[in-house]
């Protein structure tokens, strides 16, 4: 099997990047456990937390004058180094960080104008303000973990260190379901999955698209994302609709009989080829979690994988969408779907991104 | 001139004197005065509630004449609904031009109880030209069945006044630093911030959309989507050339300085209304290289949608999602183009119609603030507001609204009696 070859010839290659390859069958076997058992508490995002510190609006001020100056300290040393934010972005997340903190919205333009001595609510303290904005200029943090969300599509999704932030080119696959479901009442109606959910972004997009008709298994390996995921789940009151499951793919689903049976598989699996990890933005390199990027020495493991499995499991006219790493790995799984499953698939797509970078691979069962 | 007096009349009702201290008359508008002049009306009108509009004997004829024309219009439809031979699709357009007409139709026939009822008393006191009691009971009862008839008349004049559709929408707001640099970017922050405050006391919805900000902080371009009831129809008159005469904090000197900021109003649309479809748009993102995807942690998810027919661009970037920003620039996007397809339609009408306020040409100077004199002045109405601070903070606003919304009706009765 191609799968397989590839895994082994990775590990192999690669012995330095030790944390287990899980998504290979063999190896996730031994991780598995039962269905989201785990204990992990999900961190409140900072925007949720109750509003129990307090300062002056001049202290709050001076905070923002300091952080606004470090932030334009750097320069373009960071677009420089691995094409990460510059001072004006960094600015503009101040902003945002000011929103999340701030009980009272309306006192923003305040800011920096008039009555100094007024007392803000905050939902933090200003010391750790001062200490969360050297994390993300010092340790360059993702600004997601500072705040502990995400905003996505029209959503507000929680997220923490250990758990995937999702990307907007990854909005793009929810419009792709909503147009095929727009017009397919069966499709809609019947079992999606989102394998690799990570903060369930995806679940969450395509559960509010199928309007309660339908249901959404989110799976994901890695017990904090299965923690995280269903605490969104759970904030959008989407309990009903979308059941978070913990394991490997489709091991979670070997219950239940799924073998032409599912309406849509939809993943952003890891894509990001092994050897391209070192030379990753900092956010990404240092802080996010490896096993939700790595895919492998040609990035391709697990989308192969995933490609070869859904043939089976797709129902006729199911559909399926999976984002990729660019235009070769579009042009692969295209060549792949086409000649290894001939058959099996029809109306194969490939969707490119708002940056013009051919994105999605998308396509239906036969 | 009569005209003057009147509205400064009803200006009087609407806020206190004391705010207003100059009414002159609008010398580029003599074409719409000659028109108004020509009617000869005597409008007496006011928006307020307490006040009685008193239309002259001309414009009520005028209008009796299109009473009568619906009552006869109503008359014949009733009758092709009540024949049984008529087919179903005359019938069906019957019935909805008669829907229609239902609201007319209905004052309509209010007013003629009420004239049938003067009509009454009048002979009535003909009658009996003796009886004292009688005489003085129906002469109470005459007077208050003249002001009923009066204030039918009015409800019904305004029911026929021609109405801009798009009053009842939101709209977008854009404002945008003109000549004067700096200054005006200051300025054009100021006149963002005043209409935000506006729209807070009007209890109206104020959305950012998106700010570009100069060096010194102030706003090169700003624009925000407010939202609430008749929120277009309110603000309309707002599009055009806002002048400013100050002493910039840049100037050393304590020269004033002269700058100018630009303000345009859009009526909301959504993509229904512009029929705008998804093979028309491309939308792209201006993220500076790399792979994107999962390599790339950004918070950056600007967005440029490009209308391809037409070239326009619409970029947002405040947003916290790609999907949010989308969303915002679709909804300016769509503004302009239902701005475009109004200003076609609009240049198609008549030539006097065209001439009214608000016909949204925005390279009119319509007003001036000038700090040093602590004043606000707007060159349509002729009117001068002494307290300048308040009117930055939102308030007062109204005195030029309200004045414009009340020249905007006596420009549709003037066109409506010379038209009809």
């Amino acid at each position: 099997m191609k799968i397989s070859v590839i895994r082994t010839y990775s590990c192999n290659t690669f012995p330095i990047f030790h944390k287990p390859k899980t998504q290979s069958l063999s190896l996730c076997t031994r991780f598995r456990r039962p269905i989201c058992s785990s204990s992990l508490k999900p961190k409140t995002p900072l925007f949720l937390r109750p509003p129990n510190y307090s300062a002056t609006l001049s202290d709050l001020k001076k905070w923002h004058d300091w952080a606004k100056t470090f932030s334009s300290s750097i320069g373009s040393s960071f677009v420089d180094s691995d094409n990460g934010p510059d001072p004006s972005l960094l600015c503009r997340e101040l902003n945002w960080l000011i929103e999340d903190s701030l009980e009272d919205h309306s006192l923003i333009p305040q800011l920096g104008i008039q009555d100094y001595s007024t007392n803000v609510r905050l939902r933090v303290d200003i010391d750790e303000l001062y200490s969360l904005w050297k994390q993300r200029i010092e340790e360059r943090k993702p600004f997601q973990y500072i705040v502990g969300c995400e905003h996505w599509r029209d959503l507000v999704l929680s997220v923490e260190e250990g758990v995937f932030i999702p990307r907007p080119e990854t909005e793009l696959l929810i419009d792709s379901v909503s147009d095929v479901v727009s017009n397919n009442e069966e499709l809609r109606k019947g079992l999606w999955v989102d394998l690799g959910t990570g903060s369930g972004a995806i679940a969450i997009g395509i559960g509010r698209i199928l309007e309660s008709r339908g249901r959404v298994i989110a799976i994901d390996l890695n017990p904090l994302a299965a923690s995280v995921a269903s605490f969104n789940v759970q904030r959008y009151g989407l309990q009903n609709v979308i059941e978070i499951r913990q394991g490997s793919w489709f091991e979670p689903l070997k219950d239940i009989e799924i073998e032409e049976k599912l309406s849509g598989v939809i993943s952003n699996p890891p894509y990001i080829p092994s050897d391209d990890i070192p030379g990753l933005q900092a956010e990404v390199r240092t802080h996010e979690p490896r096993l939700a990027l790595d895919g492998g020495l040609d990035g391709m493991d697990d989308l192969l994988y995933l490609c070869n499995r859904t043939a089976s499991l797709l129902k006729p006219g199911g559909f399926f969408a999976f984002e990729t790493n660019g235009k070769k790995q579009c042009k692969f799984l295209v060549d792949c779907l086409e000649n290894d499953n001939a058959g099996s698939f029809c109306n194969l797509k490939i969707v490119s991104d708002f940056a013009g970078i051919p994105r999605f691979v998308t396509g239906f069962h036969q | 001139m009569r005209m003057r007096s009147n509205l400064f009349w009803a200006l009087k009702k609407l806020q206190s004197i004391s705010a207003i201290s100059r009414i002159d008359h609008l010398n580029h508008r003599s074409s719409i005065q000659s028109a108004i002049a020509t009617a000869s009306l005597s409008i007496f009108r006011s928006f307020s509630a307490e006040t009685q509009p008193q239309l002259s004997t001309d414009l009520i004829k005028v209008m009796e004449q299109r009473l009568l024309a619906i009552e006869h219009r109503s008359v014949c439809l009733e009758n092709i609904i009540n024949q049984p031979e008529a087919s179903p699709t005359e019938y069906s357009r019957a019935n909805k031009e008669l829907r229609k007409l239902r609201g007319s139709m209905e004052l309509i026939n209010e007013l003629r109880t009420k004239q049938k009822e003067i009509e009454g008393l009048k002979s009535l006191m003909a009658e009996c030209p003796e009886d004292k009691d009688m005489l003085d009971m129906a002469n109470d009862e005459l007077g208050q069945a003249i002001d009923e008839e009066k204030r039918l008349q009015s409800l019904l004049l305004k029911s026929l006044l021609p109405k801009d559709d798009a009053d009842e929408r939101g709209c977008i707001l854009e404002v945008r630093a003109g000549t004067g640099g700096e200054e005006a970017s200051l300025f054009a922050m100021d006149i963002f911030k005043m209409y935000e405050r506006y729209s807070q006391t009007k209890g109206w919805k104020f959305e950012v959309v998106d700010v570009t900000e100069s060096d010194l902080r102030g706003y090169k371009e700003a624009s925000a989507a407010i939202s609430g009831t008749d929120v277009y129809g309110k603000l309309k008159f707002e599009s055009g050339i806002h002048r400013v005469q100050r002493v910039p904090v840049t100037e050393k000197s304590g020269r004033i300085h002269t700058s100018a900021v630009s303000v345009a109003i859009l009526p909301q649309a959504d993509q229904v209304d512009v029929q705008l479809k998804n093979e028309d748009l491309r939308i792209d993102t201006y993220r500076s290289g790399g792979s994107g995807g999962q390599h790339a942690n950004t918070t950056n998810s600007a967005v440029r949608v490009t209308h391809i027919p037409s070239g326009m661009t619409v970029s947002i970037q405040d947003e916290r999602s790609q999907h949010m920003n989308k969303a915002k620039a679709l909804k300016v996007l769509c503004a302009k183009l239902y701005e475009i397809e109004r200003s076609r339609i609009h240049m198609s009408r008549s030539k006097l119609r065209s001439e009214q306020i608000g016909s949204g040409d925005r390279s009119e100077r319509i007003r001036t603030y000038n700090f040093p004199q602590g004043r606000v002045t707007d060159h349509r109405v002729g009117i001068t507001h002494h307290a300048i601070d308040d009117m930055m903070q939102g308030e007062n606003l109204d005195i030029f609204i309200d004045a414009l919304l009340l020249q905007q009706e006596m420009d549709a009765i003037a066109s409506f009696s010379s038209t009809h």
